[in-house]
């Protein structure tokens, strides 16, 4: 997919806030986010970290794409430069752009007059306690939004905000909208940042790791809330995460990350079931499995990941990676589509290797993808 | 088979001042026999973090008693009690950032034991440290390294080889995993599994993650708001559970697997694990449970053992099936 | 781009996952490097450095005798003009004979412009005394001398009153009253029976040359031998690099000997103080319960009193006998005041790390409880402490002087910065110097242990340490 809109975008006009091609509509399905070839930079003091290094994707209408990976991958940088969160400095977005609906948002606080962040595209933390307001009522935090960007009264955007968190679960919303934050449990606090998050109604939802502080009857809860609000508003959902299991439970499409790069994507199945790259088949070898028909010993992925300060030049799995050969350590792998919309950064995927793993997918006819693939 | 460690009705308070009183683990009875993997499982708050660290003597007990190879061990620890249960018990600890000393080259963290007993002679430290780096998967020469260099992967290794070179019989495990990435948590439980085949070790492995407690466990405790609702063999326990709260618990945890996670009903439990603080009366379960009955409110469920099975449960849904004789131990022996 | 099938072998040697490439570097290795990429935290390291030289290694070179005076040059400034020209000893003047006692080469261009009437010189003014002589000013039946350092100017200021004659009898006076080198306004003003002024008066402006008697120049070590020495030649008087104070000591020995003194309680008393507070809050921390909340008030208490006035107080309580120079009751003072905000801070420490897991697992290897307070404990509060003794230095350093300056301090004759820039001030428009140079020592070593202090948490702050 990504390869095609590379190609697709050549034409685009370069000028921000200017509609790209022709038709910004938002039919379900359609790509509502364009990122392409995003490159994010920090100045530190060892030297430069090149967190993100190049990631392209979309993200449609009504689904749930999950970009998963280890810390340090870069895939809270990823969203983060998209929302213009990156300090800068020490941070620098080095290459790429983000479209939303067919306007580029990269570097911009507004889209058509309306601002991107809460309005457009709302966004959930790990913590929620860090991005609320401590001395502010839960409800007064939940109407601001909805006074700026919508500019409702007072009155409405407090009755709205108690509609909202009724519509997040949160008992008793009238009165729970009149206590601080301190006051709310973990997973409470989290339904109010979703109530929060979705208040203006925005086109995409950002989760940062929405559950990994929590327990996993809270966590079920607020993933299950998660879809429900999807399924209601429509919203598109990115979902960022490194617990395959939630990946599994939400996600539709799935972007795996490793140190900077996404090196396979596709949809859900695809990925799980049809892995095409050797990473993604070590982070679920490294897993248990609870399907007692398919049980297997844990195969841990040796060694860390490697220092960003310094990234290789060829494929960074390499050193880790079981299938190892000599051309992956100086030639970094270009993305390989082996399905529709599923592809796969390694070199066994290349026509001249000649070894194809029986465990990794390799399309359907074992060969290289027809033409058609790219839609 | 027989118990190597045993926990009877222990129990640890911490006192808030004002009378008020976190329940934190609440007569828990638990016993682990000789080369045996018990996990134990809870959200965060259940208390099985300190049932870890009050079972070590880390945390004096406020009541019950912990019975090691049939010897009661002191209520509270004195610096000589530690010296002396050194060589049995030791534990590792979930944060491998700040469970070794930023200050200590990973040689003298590793050494810290050989040192602290003299059990070696000191011109044969260093060869045994040596050897133990090899053994958990890392260089002798990272030896003269500090923690920070290292990954956490690396360090929850280095945490591993502190607390097993006095070769102990018994260790707790507290979360080793739940900082790790996923890549490598496979690594640490694999080290844990192979040095348990070597050295005969005896684990309790206290993890908030289901899936990962039932693939290391032999058998799996339940623990809720300081008690334990559920033990049994893992496999059993995980795939049948009897306890409500275990059945929610079980549904709730999300598996790697598109096609199972779509066949799963969406959850039925609501609210949250209660507060510790003053627990009221009757099953601590009550306020959350799906199938709670009036009973519930006014008795505290006994964890008992069910007939026929490997079981016990604390709950009264069971009690017919339950009979009172073997109440108290957390395992049927025989 | 295209690959040989070659390419697509199996790399057959398995690469070394858990290579580490970084230099191995400690805690204390690390900081060192991250202090020296610090531009004004190493600056002030060598300021710091260099005071010290100064304060300990100054002496020994620039061997002066903080407390000698030169009477010769009192509130001299530095660079000042210290020729002095030889004369034989003095005589004294009746005031009629009108001698050339210090006729020599150079004052004869002098002599030749001396008016031969009026109010006037009657000799080549020195700083062994300044010769007048005058005719009685019109309807003037006595006379008062007055002597200025500024002109006369519009508003009559004749200066001070060096004289007064009622009669018309003596018509000369020799003014000896401490003449320093420079430029004197000499007036001369008519009084009438009464000996109330009139309107005439008559002024002089005199410079006065710097002189010494062969016999000085020999008792003060400027020459070796007295044969060397003839009267008219030119001697140059001791040096002062940074000139003299109000009574003729040197202002660059004092400073040193004051360095001394500000530096032993600016630095003594933070080390001792923290060391104090580091005991007292580790055992606090480490102990907990009653105990801890028992010493953690008395601290309350302590940082209770209002700390100046119990400064005072302790250093009256503990009173300066004669000869004591008040440096021990000061230090006594800054420590027993001083210590809470340490001991709450180490005490805050050895909480937070007492729950880390590397102290349970010593524990449960065993140690003991003093193997866990200074085998981990300390070493991990050490960049804490470090960072409180550099910040604690320059305050202690400004209290001193703070109280030296107000006279509650060091006593005199002991020097100290803020002693001498309390003497300075005195003489601050005449002679800035004595109050300058004291004071810029203050300021420099307060600004560098500061900023010593920013870069140092900077560069000891765990927080920003990478972790990975």
């Amino acid at each position: 997919m990504t390869l095609v809109n590379k190609v697709a975008n050549k034409e685009v006009n370069k000028t921000a806030g200017t509609k790209v091609d022709g038709r910004p509509g938002i039919g379900n399905g359609d790509a509502v986010l364009q990122v392409e070839d995003l490159a994010v930079e920090f100045t530190t003091y060892g030297g430069i970290v090149s967190a993100v290094r190049g990631v392209s994707f979309n993200v449609k209408t009504g689904r749930t794409l999950a970009i998963v990976g280890e810390s340090g991958c870069g895939k809270s940088v990823t969203v983060q430069s998209i929302m213009g969160l990156i300090p800068m400095p020490p941070g620098r977005i080095t290459s790429g752009r983000a479209r939303l609906k067919g306007y580029d948002i990269l570097g911009r606080k507004t889209v058509n007059g309306k601002d991107i962040r809460g309005s457009e595209i709302g966004m959930i933390f790990q913590d929620p306690m860090t991005s609320l307001n401590p001395t502010m009522t839960i409800g007064d935090q939940i109407a601001e939004p909805l006074q700026i960007h919508r500019g409702y009264s007072y009155r409405r955007a407090f009755a709205r905000a108690i509609e909202l968190l009724e519509l997040s679960r949160i008992p008793e919303a009238a009165s729970r909208a009149r206590q601080y934050p301190f006051e709310f449990s973990g997973g409470m606090l989290q339904r109010a940042m979703i109530a929060m998050a979705i208040a203006c109604k925005p086109s995409i939802l950002i989760a940062d790791e929405p559950s990994t502080a929590l327990d996993v009857t809270i966590q079920a809860q607020i993933l299950d809330l998660m879809q429900d609000l999807q399924k209601e508003t429509g919203m598109a959902i990115i979902l960022i995460t490194h617990d395959l299991g939630v990946v599994a439970r939400m996600a539709d499409d799935v972007a795996v990350m490793y140190a900077g790069k996404i090196v396979e994507q596709g949809t859900v199945d695809d990925v799980f079931y049809r892995s095409a790259h050797p990473y993604t088949l070590g982070l679920k070898k490294a897993m248990p499995n609870n399907d007692p028909a398919r049980q297997h010993t844990l195969q841990p992925i040796e060694g860390s990941p490697p220092d960003l300060f310094a990234p290789p030049p060829g494929c960074a799995y390499c050193p880790r990676c079981p299938y190892s050969m000599h051309v992956c350590v100086p030639n970094d792998p270009e993305p390989v589509v082996v399905g529709e919309g599923h592809y796969s950064r390694c070199w066994l995927h290349h026509e001249t290797a000649p070894e194809k793993p029986p465990e990794l997918f390799f399309g359907r006819e074992n060969s290289r993808p027809p033409e058609s693939a790219n839609d | 088979m027989t118990d190597l460690v045993q926990a009877v009705e222990l129990t640890r308070h911490f006192d808030l001042g004002r009378g008020r009183i976190v329940h934190a683990v609440d007569g828990v009875s638990l016993s682990i026999a000789e080369n045996e993997i018990v996990g134990l499982v809870g959200e965060s708050g259940s208390g099985k973090s300190t049932f870890g660290k009050t079972l070590l003597g880390l945390l004096p007990k406020t009541s019950g008693q912990v019975i090691y190879r049939g010897e009661t061990l002191p209520q509270k620890y004195r610096p000589r009690d530690f010296r002396r249960m050194a060589h049995k018990m030791q534990m590792i600890f979930q944060d491998p950032y700040s469970s070794l000393n930023p200050r200590m080259t990973v040689g003298e963290i590793i050494a810290e034991g050989l040192r602290l007993h003299d059990v070696v002679k000191s011109s044969e430290v260093k060869e045994k440290v040596a050897h133990w780096l090899r053994l958990v998967g890392l260089h002798s020469d990272h030896m003269s390294r500090y923690p920070h260099e290292f990954s956490g992967g690396q360090r929850q290794r280095i945490g591993v080889a502190r607390a097993l070179i006095l070769e102990p019989e018994f260790v707790v495990c507290d979360e080793p995993i739940s900082a790790l990435d996923v890549s490598v948590q496979a690594q640490v439980i694999n080290l844990l599994d192979e040095l348990k085949q070597r050295l005969g070790l005896t684990l309790l492995f206290i993890a908030h993650d289901l899936s990962m407690v039932r693939y290391v466990s032999d058998r799996m405790a339940v623990m809720y708001l300081g008690s334990l609702v559920e033990t049994g063999p893992a496999d059993e326990l995980y795939f049948a559970p009897k306890h409500p709260y275990t059945e929610i618990l079980v549904a709730s945890n999300p598996e790697p697997d598109p096609e199972a996670e779509r066949r799963r009903a969406s959850t039925t439990i609501t609210g949250e694990i209660p507060s510790p603080v003053n627990v009221p009366a009757g099953c601590r379960f009550a306020s959350r449970c799906p199938r709670v009955m009036d009973i519930c409110h006014r008795d505290t469920p006994q964890l008992l053992p069910l007939r026929d099975l490997d079981r016990h449960v604390a709950c009264h849904l069971f009690a017919d099936q339950q009979t009172a004789a073997e109440a108290g131990v957390g395992r049927k022996t025989g | 781009m295209t690959f040989a099938p070659a390419d697509f072998t199996r790399l057959n040697q398995k690469q070394d996952v858990e290579l580490i490439t970084r230099p191995s570097l400690s805690y204390w290795q690390d900081s060192w490097l991250r202090l020296k990429a610090n531009r004004r935290a190493l600056v002030s390291l060598y300021i710091i450095a260099a005071i010290l030289f100064f304060t300990l290694a100054g002496p020994w070179l620039w061997p002066v005798n903080p407390a000698a005076q030169d009477l010769d040059q009192i509130s001299q400034p530095p660079g000042a003009e210290r020729t002095a020209i030889v004369v034989p000893p003095y005589q004294p003047w009746d005031g009629t004979a009108l001698v050339q006692e210090a006729g020599s080469r150079d004052t004869e261009g002098q002599e030749a412009e001396r008016p031969e009437t009026g109010f006037r010189l009657a000799a080549p003014a020195t700083t062994q005394g300044v010769r007048l002589s005058w005719e009685p000013l019109p309807g003037a039946t006595g006379h008062r001398v007055y002597r200025n350092l500024f002109p006369v100017g519009e508003e009559l200021a004749f200066g001070v009153p060096v004289a007064e004659y009622f009669t018309n009898d003596a018509l000369f006076f020799e003014d000896r009253l401490d003449v320093q080198p420079g430029t004197y306004y000499y007036s001369l003003v008519g009084l009438d029976e009464r000996g109330n002024l009139l309107e005439v008066f008559e002024t002089i402006a005199v410079d006065v040359r710097r002189v010494i008697t062969v016999e000085e120049a020999l008792e003060k070590g400027l020459v070796a031998q007295a044969a060397a020495l003839e009267p008219g030649d030119e001697v140059e008087l001791a040096l002062h690099p940074l000139g003299t104070d109000y009574i003729g000591r040197d202002m660059l020995a004092r400073l040193m000997a004051g360095a001394r003194v500000s530096l032993f309680i600016g630095i003594g008393a933070p080390v001792l103080f923290v060391l104090f507070g580091v005991i007292f809050g580790s055992i606090s921390g480490f102990v907990g319960g009653r105990v801890d909340a028992f010493m953690m008030r008395f601290a309350d208490f302590v940082v209770a009193l209002p700390f100046l006035l119990f400064m005072i107080l302790f250093k009256i309580a503990f009173g300066i006998g004669p000869g004591e120079s008040g440096v021990m009751p000061m230090l006594v003072a800054l420590v027993v005041l001083m210590w809470p905000a340490t001991a709450r801070l180490v005490r805050g420490q050895i909480l937070q790390i007492r729950e880390q897991g590397y102290i349970g697992a010593s524990q449960l290897l065993g140690a003991r409880t003093n193997y866990l307070i200074l085998r981990h404990m300390i070493p991990n509060t050490m960049g804490v402490i470090l960072v409180t003794i550099t910040f604690s230095i320059p305050n202690a350093i400004f209290i001193e002087a703070f109280l030296s300056f107000i006279g509650m301090g060091v006593a005199p004759p002991t020097p100290s910065w803020g002693s001498m820039s309390n003497e300075g001030i005195r003489n601050m428009l005449t002679t800035p110097h004595e109050l300058i140079f004291p004071a810029i020592m203050i300021s420099l070593t307060v600004l560098a242990f500061n900023l010593l202090g920013d870069g140092l948490r900077d560069a000891l702050d765990a927080r920003m340490r990478n972790t990975e």
